[in-house]
């Protein structure tokens, strides 16, 4: 069905989405950090992404989110961010084209069959 | 060294100039303070000048303060300042006779009361008295602060890395329960693994973490004995046989029998403990490792040698900090609380040693450690600056 991009530097949370989402019939491209996400995009062309706010730094993430929508404008992604009240980042986590260029912030724990649900939106808002 | 404000508060000139006089070259030395106690002398003549003086920024640490003022009474002022938390002690100068005002003075706070006329030396020991009292209070206020500031940080960093496994742990539990692979039981073995590994990996977490708090707030009960250090190493070697026969990974023990330090075994085990399970864990199968150990001068020297995946010089540079660890697709199968290296340089910092590491990626890593002699002192503990 389609490509989905999955980021995450949890290898768990990696497997149990991707797992999912393969049983609903798509095609699951993992990344576990930035840079390899980054790596994976040039040689292939995801219809959805789900990036984790946090990997081996504080924003990697949330700067992931800029980069992928620089090179990709049209890719609609999820961004996977901390309980909001904990975050003491300084920033507001809510989409926004120039801010936080993503379809959709949600929040973990996310129920994977909730995020397999939420990538479809996203791909079926595509169409 | 240590250097306290007396403020004089006083309309007689003679009184201002006459302490000034015994208190300038007037040096103490308390038995659990570390260095001279010194004072710095300044005077006021009235309570106005003494409010002005009071609200700069080099406050008093010592108000002498004499009861009869021009504008107010030593009693007054004393009722003022003292819902205002200050942090200073207040020597009451009162008159002679009069034991009323210096009762009342006390009551309102005033640490002390000298009644006059005094003596030189009477004026030496109320103030050698305020000086210890302050001095040790601010000292125990610093140490609660210190360790307020460690169990927060303990907390937030506990609750912090406990998330991702939670997250995990959780994430299988409701494929569970929500049949996500079926009906079959069988299915779920894979997941129900991870889950129990990332239970596994909390507890070790906790575990670290504790280590790591006691250690640091000094806590830990130290028994310093005589260590013997291949006793000590061959310990740590035993203690991943099991892993090392499974990837058939050789050890190479190379520690002088009789090589012995005045240590706290539960650390210098530590010690050993991970480097040697770091050396198993990062090493490739069929892979070498070596401990050794060997007096250098003074001091000792342990050096733990492995042929593992190795790191980049970037990488070495954040080994040994809080959580370090080193992410990439090497690494991405190994568990661990990425607290084992920096708890490695706390230790040896008690011992008044180093740890570091060189290492080439893919070839190997060298941990080597210095732990000082016996002739090594630690410095006497003073009381640290909030940082």
């Amino acid at each position: 069905m389609a490509n989905v991009l999955l980021v995450d530097d949890d290898q768990d949370l990696i497997e149990m989405n991707k797992t999912l989402l393969e049983q609903r019939g798509h095609t699951v491209l993992v990344a576990y950090s930035a840079a390899e996400a980054l790596q994976v995009v040039q040689a292939n062309r995801p219809d959805a992404a789900v990036v984790d706010v946090m990997m081996e730094k504080q924003s990697a993430g949330f700067d992931l989110a800029h980069q992928l929508h620089a090179q990709m404008p049209e890719l609609p992604m999820i961004i996977l961010t901390g309980i909001r009240k904990e975050m003491q980042l300084p920033f507001k986590y809510e989409p926004d084209e120039t801010w936080l260029p993503v379809t959709k912030v949600l929040e973990k724990p996310v129920n994977p069959r909730i995020l397999a649900d939420e990538v479809e939106k996203l791909l079926a808002a595509k169409k | 060294m240590e250097t306290l404000n007396i403020l004089v508060v006083d309309d007689e000139h003679g009184m201002r100039h006459g302490a000034e006089r015994v208190l300038r070259d007037f040096s103490l030395r308390l038995p659990d303070i570390d260095g001279e106690v010194r004072f710095a002398i300044s005077a006021v003549a009235s309570g106005a000048e003494l409010e002005e003086r009071l609200a700069t920024d080099m406050p008093p640490d010592i108000l002498l303060l004499d009861h009869k003022l021009p504008d107010t009474t030593g009693l007054e002022i004393l009722d003022r300042i003292g819902p205002r938390t200050l942090d200073l002690l207040v020597i009451m100068i009162t008159a002679y006779a009069s034991l009323e005002t210096a009762v009342a003075a006390t009551r309102r706070g005033a640490y002390d009361f000298l009644a006059k006329p005094f003596t030189p030396e009477e004026l030496r020991g109320a103030v050698r008295k305020a000086a210890r009292h302050l001095i040790l209070q601010r000292q125990a206020r610093r140490l609660a602060e210190e360790k307020r500031k460690v169990r927060f940080q303990f907390i937030s960093v506990l609750a912090h890395e406990m998330k991702a496994p939670i997250s995990a742990v959780e994430g299988y539990l409701q494929m569970i329960r929500e049949r996500a692979l079926g009906e079959s039981l069988e299915a779920y073995d894979r997941i129900m693994d991870r889950s129990l590994i990332r239970i596994d990996g909390m507890r070790k977490l906790i575990a670290d973490l504790l280590d790591l708090t006691a250690i640091e707030s000094g806590q830990r009960m130290r028994n310093l004995t005589t260590v013997d250090l291949n006793e000590a190493a061959r310990q740590a070697v035993e203690n991943v046989k099991a892993e090392a026969q499974q990837r058939d990974i050789r050890i190479e023990l190379d520690v002088p029998p009789g090589l012995i330090l005045e240590a706290d075994r539960t650390e210098i085990d530590m010690i050993f403990n991970n480097l040697v399970s770091n050396a198993v864990k990062y090493n490739r199968d069929q892979g070498r490792l070596r401990v050794s150990a060997d007096r250098a001068g003074d001091a000792i020297r342990i050096e733990v040698q492995d042929t593992g995946i190795g790191m980049t010089s970037e990488e070495a540079s954040r080994l040994f900090n809080d959580f370090a660890r080193i992410k990439n697709e090497k690494t991405r199968h190994i568990l661990g609380s990425g607290l084992g290296l920096s708890t490695v340089k706390k230790l040896v910092t008690l011992y008044g040693g180093e740890v570091s590491v060189t290492s080439r990626p893919d070839a190997g890593s060298t941990f080597a450690v210095t732990l000082a002699g016996s002739t090594w002192q630690p410095e006497p503990t003073k009381p640290s600056e909030t940082p």
